[in-house]
């Protein structure tokens, strides 16, 4: 039991050391790449062309198979950014604060394809771009957060500071967006009666999930993957000064 | 003695900032003409239909409450990072949880509270009922509370940095205490119950009050070090 508690330990320790991320990092980077263009391949292939027509939507309804994954996304990555935020803040683990900082334009760019392609989906199904729908709108706010965060960022010269402000937000955030989803919903019914309901289709056929599902995975393991080589990019940015980083570009020492 | 204590040391910090803001009176007023003035500008740009401005009111009292009280946050730390005050308290080792909540109470004082008075007039000119002038009056002052927390969280965090940063970090999350707030407000309006709307505001408070003042702490402490 000890020797696997210590197994973990260096684990989390080796994982948090920049040079031994690197290291591990590069050994892993190839495979990540491969699963993840495969898996993201198969199933946006099979979503795109031999998944069902829809009977209602006809063929439009195909923008679900990045639509719902880029949405989950969008949201998941919000939670591992809070996760490396209470990391930060409690042992103050370096690679957590770059893994928050790159973690958040992906997150950003995940949850604006998400509100655009839900828009473009919009317009042949229900008519128009926008609706102020509950899910549209938290969706919206999710987005302007994760602006929020990169800005804070961006504008503290220290990295290591602005790592620990944003994981300060990101705190924060995590605990104040499930009130964010209630008010909306709330809100929502309170000012019209809900038009729209975009989960209306409670059991999807099969062939259709089982597409969706790959995708959902495929964008996971991409999310992984873009999230690798952002973090590695930052920690030869903020490491450019230390001896391992010349020595690994051949400069002087 | 440690009870009697830290209330001296809130009591300290409460008066010393109470004196520097009634010296300077546009701390408060400012906020106040702010709010008056955005209140102003709806009907001017809406057209003065009186039964378009009551159903608006309730946003609209709310959105300019919002934002004068966003407009005073730099103020809560910044002079005094800037002359060295705040340093000062951070070395005493009085808990710096109790100078950051006496900080947002402050806030409170010179913004939330002329904001509640001056919301009955602006209700006044914007046609409210005057049924919802109770709901208005107690979302307001759970609303602005938790705005202070909020605002005082962004100050921390933008300290020495543009005041615009802190409106852009503080305005997201101030979401649902514009939702709530303006649901209370516009229940009330249709004879339907608001309790609910305002509970959900007060735990938000309690909720607030012992979680932003410790990362406003944080925050503060990120300059020192």
């Amino acid at each position: 039991m000890n020797k696997i508690w210590n197994f973990i330990k260096r684990w989390f320790i080796e994982m948090g050391s920049p040079p031994l991320f690197y290291k591990w990092s590069s050994k892993i980077l190839p495979w990540l790449s491969i699963v993840s263009i495969l898996i993201l391949g198969v199933g946006l292939y099979w979503g795109m062309f031999y998944a069902p027509t829809d009977y209602k939507q006809g063929d439009v309804y195909r923008i679900l198979f990045i639509h719902v994954p880029s949405a989950i996304l969008g949201q998941s990555i919000f939670m591992f950014m809070a996760i490396c935020g209470f990391i930060n803040m409690i042992w103050r683990a370096k690679i957590s604060g770059m893994m928050l900082k790159s973690a958040a334009p992906i997150g950003a760019s995940f949850t604006l394809l998400a509100l655009v392609t839900g828009s473009i989906w919009g317009k042949p199904t229900w008519g128009t771009w926008w609706v102020w729908d509950a899910r549209l709108t938290s969706t919206l706010i999710l987005f302007f957060i994760y602006a929020a965060l990169i800005g804070l960022h961006s504008t503290i010269e220290d990295k290591t500071k602005a790592d620990r402000a944003v994981s300060i937000l990101s705190i924060v955030g995590i605990a104040i967006i499930p009130v964010i989803k209630k008010s909306v919903d709330w809100w929502q019914t309170l000012h019209q009666p809900s038009t729209f309901t975009i989960t209306s289709s409670p059991s999807m056929s099969p062939d259709m999930y089982q597409p969706l599902l790959i995708c959902v995975i495929g964008f996971y393991l991409f999310f992984a993957l873009l999230l690798t080589l952002n973090l590695r990019n930052e920690v030869l940015e903020r490491e450019k000064n230390k001896n391992w980083v010349r020595q690994l570009f051949g400069g002087l020492s | 003695m440690m009870q009697s204590s830290i209330s001296d040391w809130l009591t300290i910090i409460l008066r010393r900032d109470l004196i520097i803001a009634f010296r300077r009176s546009s701390t408060y007023i400012t906020p106040l003409i702010f709010f008056l003035i955005v209140v102003t500008f709806f009907p001017l740009a809406l057209g003065p239909q009186e039964s378009l401005l009551s159903s608006l009111a309730p946003g609209v009292i709310w959105i300019a409450a919002l934002l004068a009280s966003l407009l005073a946050v730099e103020t809560i730390f910044s002079e005094d990072f800037r002359d060295g005050t705040l340093d000062d308290f951070f070395i005493s080792l009085e808990p710096s949880f109790i100078l950051v909540f006496a900080k947002v109470l402050i806030h409170w004082l010179i913004t939330g509270l002329p904001i509640l008075i001056a919301s009955m007039i602006a209700a006044l000119v914007l046609y409210l009922p005057f049924e919802s002038f109770i709901p208005m009056i107690f979302s307001l002052l759970l609303g602005t509370s938790f705005m202070s927390l909020l605002g005082a969280l962004g100050a921390a965090l933008s300290l020495g940095r543009s005041a615009i940063l802190s409106a852009i970090i503080v305005l997201p999350f101030s979401i649902p205490t514009l939702l709530m707030g303006t649901s209370v407000i516009s229940s009330s309006l249709i004879n339907q119950d608001f309790s609910g709307y305002l509970m959900i505001m007060g735990a938000m408070l309690a909720i607030g009050i012992p979680g932003l003042c410790l990362l406003t702490v944080e925050a503060l402490l990120l300059n020192y070090e």
